[in-house]
């Protein structure tokens, strides 16, 4: 009897544990059908589109957010800002609802203009410093013309950055793995080396243990002041170039944003 | 002959020193005498300058083999404890001694409890059932009394950092620095034995000098001894670079509050004021380990040992593993307290 307890409770957790592990690409996989690439001014095969999409997919539901790629001719000209916020409202997108969660890379053609903004979730996560870092990443391959690779990027980035607190640095050294790997074998081999050097005995006098303290001592001292001098820094201010920040759509709907050019 | 034995008074017995009562103590009937009052039969033998090249034990006649350093060691066929005379008088008197204070089962005691700590050291050698030998020496060193003029000029400076409006500011206060030092060190030991490896003696200290005797032979008793193969004036070299970075200590905890000081001359003057002839005890144990041999030292008064053991690789693996482990551990940690994601 009890061992038979012990084997269900095992499997219990096992079922758990499975269940875990496969329910949200279940949930992902239910979501799938809706399209997250708009790419209307066809910079992409259709297979490297479904393939986006399904990688928009993929990454946007561990965040529960829907990634979103938008690129346009712009024939009539108008605003890149304008044409994601009208998007927004007009698409109604949303990971949870419609006009919910959301991250927009909109593309404009025909300025070649660049503009992300992220909604509700996205905006908590992704404000304007951490757009700007993606968008900074992203617009020399879009100024190559290596759309899917910035693509890949963007989706990717957007993946890293919402997993991380909000106001933190998303790009601190202490956040990267391979820094934490590589502290872990300098700290380990230093411990190990201080181990084995010591094993040998150490030397443990200084000069203390000799000095003749009644005898020894400063005779003659001088500080003498000579000058100053004073160098001056202009402080960065953070302003990324053609940063537009964030703002409202028509619709209502608040958001973070970045702008630049490629 | 300049072979001096210690004959108990009493029964006849060779008397050798004993380390747990500091006295000259009889193993036969247990008659203990006080070094310091007994005269020293070193001082009363009044050898001429002979120059033997042999020595023969007063009990047995036989001939003592010896290296030529050897001031002091028992008779190998009948194991009398036998100091030879002459190479401890004129030049090679030696001014003062520290006894031995560890005896030789405690120093056994201690070198095991010593290679069980090893945390490195392969599980074998931890036993430490392989003691091929261990000796009673006392090793002759100089204690220099050095005195030393310094003075030092130097450039330091103060660095203030601000910001107003736009700017940074970074404002460097400079100054001309001098000092005058007056720096007395008493008691430096440096081994004065060619066959001591002088990095395991150096490890070695400290020894207790408030235990420093007037230097008498019977102290040597039942131990080996050498006399010196440097004298005072060829180690003084070795001395004065001993004390530089004692020296570099000091003067660099007299220039303070400064954000930057570099010298621009630097002049240190050490005199030899003193340089007395020592022998400070030293247990050497020889090691037997996997077909190599290992050679320990163990300050003879403290009880310190030193010297390089076996590394164990599996162990240095394991540790390695453990330590790279809790980094690697705290590191994420450190990531999650700052916001970043665990995975
Ligand atoms: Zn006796
Ligand atoms: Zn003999």
């Amino acid at each position: 009897m009890k061992r038979h307890r012990s084997v269900w409770s095992l499997l219990t957790i096992l079922m758990i544990f499975t269940a875990y592990l496969v329910f949200p690409f279940q949930m992902a996989h239910a979501a799938n059908d809706n399209q997250l690439i708009y790419d209307e001014a066809g910079l992409l095969s259709q297979e490297d589109k479904s393939e986006l999409n399904a990688m928009a997919h993929e990454y946007g539901a561990k965040r529960e957010t829907d990634i979103i790629i938008f690129t346009s001719d712009n024939p009539e000209g108008r605003d890149v800002q304008e044409m994601t916020e009208d998007f927004y409202d007009e698409q109604a997108p949303g990971y949870d609802k419609a006009h919910g969660n959301a991250v927009i890379l909109t593309l404009d053609l025909y300025h070649r203009d660049i503009y992300l903004a992220g909604f509700y979730k996205a905006k908590q996560y992704l404000d304007d410093g951490r757009l700007d870092k993606i968008r900074e990443k992203i617009t020399p391959d879009l100024t190559d013309g290596d759309y899917k690779l910035a693509f890949e990027k963007y989706i990717k980035t957007t993946y890293k950055y919402m997993g991380y607190k909000p106001d933190v640095n998303p790009d601190n050294i202490f956040f990267n793995i391979w820094f934490q790997l590589g502290g872990a074998v300098v700290i380990g081999g230093i411990v190990v080396g201080i181990m084995a050097y010591r094993s040998g005995g150490r030397v443990t006098v200084s000069g203390r243990t000799y000095e003749d303290a009644s005898t020894s001592g400063v005779l003659d001292h001088q500080d003498r002041y000579i000058r100053t001098t004073t160098t001056k820094r202009k402080i960065e201010k953070n302003t990324g170039s053609g940063s537009g920040g964030g703002g409202t759509t028509k619709g209502g709907h608040s958001h973070s944003g970045s702008r630049g050019s490629f | 002959m300049p072979v001096i034995e210690y004959k108990c008074p009493n029964c006849g017995s060779g008397m050798v020193f004993d380390s747990a009562t500091g006295m000259l103590s009889c193993p036969s009937c247990g008659r203990k005498d006080n070094i310091e009052q007994i005269p020293d039969p070193l001082k009363q033998q009044d050898f001429s300058e002979d120059n033997t090249q042999e020595y023969h034990c007063t009990s047995c006649g036989a001939v003592i083999l010896t290296d030529p350093e050897t001031s002091a060691t028992t008779c190998s066929f009948c194991g009398s404890a036998v100091v030879l005379s002459d190479r401890l008088t004129g030049k090679l008197a030696p001014a003062m001694v520290i006894p031995f204070a560890v005896s030789k089962e405690e120093a056994v005691k201690a070198f095991k409890k010593w290679c069980r700590n090893g945390l490195l050291t392969p599980s074998g050698f931890m036993s430490a059932d392989r003691i091929k030998g261990i000796t009673g020496m006392y090793v002759p060193f100089w204690l220099y009394e050095l005195h030393n003029h310094v003075e030092v000029h130097g450039h330091a400076t103060k660095v203030r950092m601000y910001t107003s409006g736009d700017y940074e500011y970074t404002e460097t206060q400079h100054f001309d620095i001098y000092r005058k030092i007056r720096l007395n060190y008493v008691k430096v030991p440096i081994d004065a034995s060619e066959k001591m490896n002088d990095g395991l003696m150096d490890k070695l200290e400290p020894f207790p000098y408030e235990r420093l005797k007037e230097f008498k032979s019977p102290y040597l008793a039942g131990y080996n001894a050498e006399k010196y193969s440097y004298d005072d004036e060829a180690l003084f070299p070795r001395a004065k670079d001993k004390i530089r970075e004692f020296i570099e200590a000091y003067i660099a905890s007299t220039v303070s509050g400064y954000t930057a000081v570099s010298y621009t001359d630097k002049q240190i003057d050490t005199e030899s004021k003193q340089a007395d002839y020592c022998l400070l005890p030293v247990w050497m144990v020889h090691y037997d380990f996997r077909k190599s041999n290992y050679a320990f030292a163990m300050n003879g008064q403290t009880g310190k040992v030193v010297g390089k053991p076996p590394i164990s690789k599996a162990k240095v693996a394991a540790w390695f593993a453990g330590i790279f482990g809790v980094s690697f551990l705290s590191l994420k940690l450190i990531s999650w307290m700052m916001g970043g994601g665990f995975l």
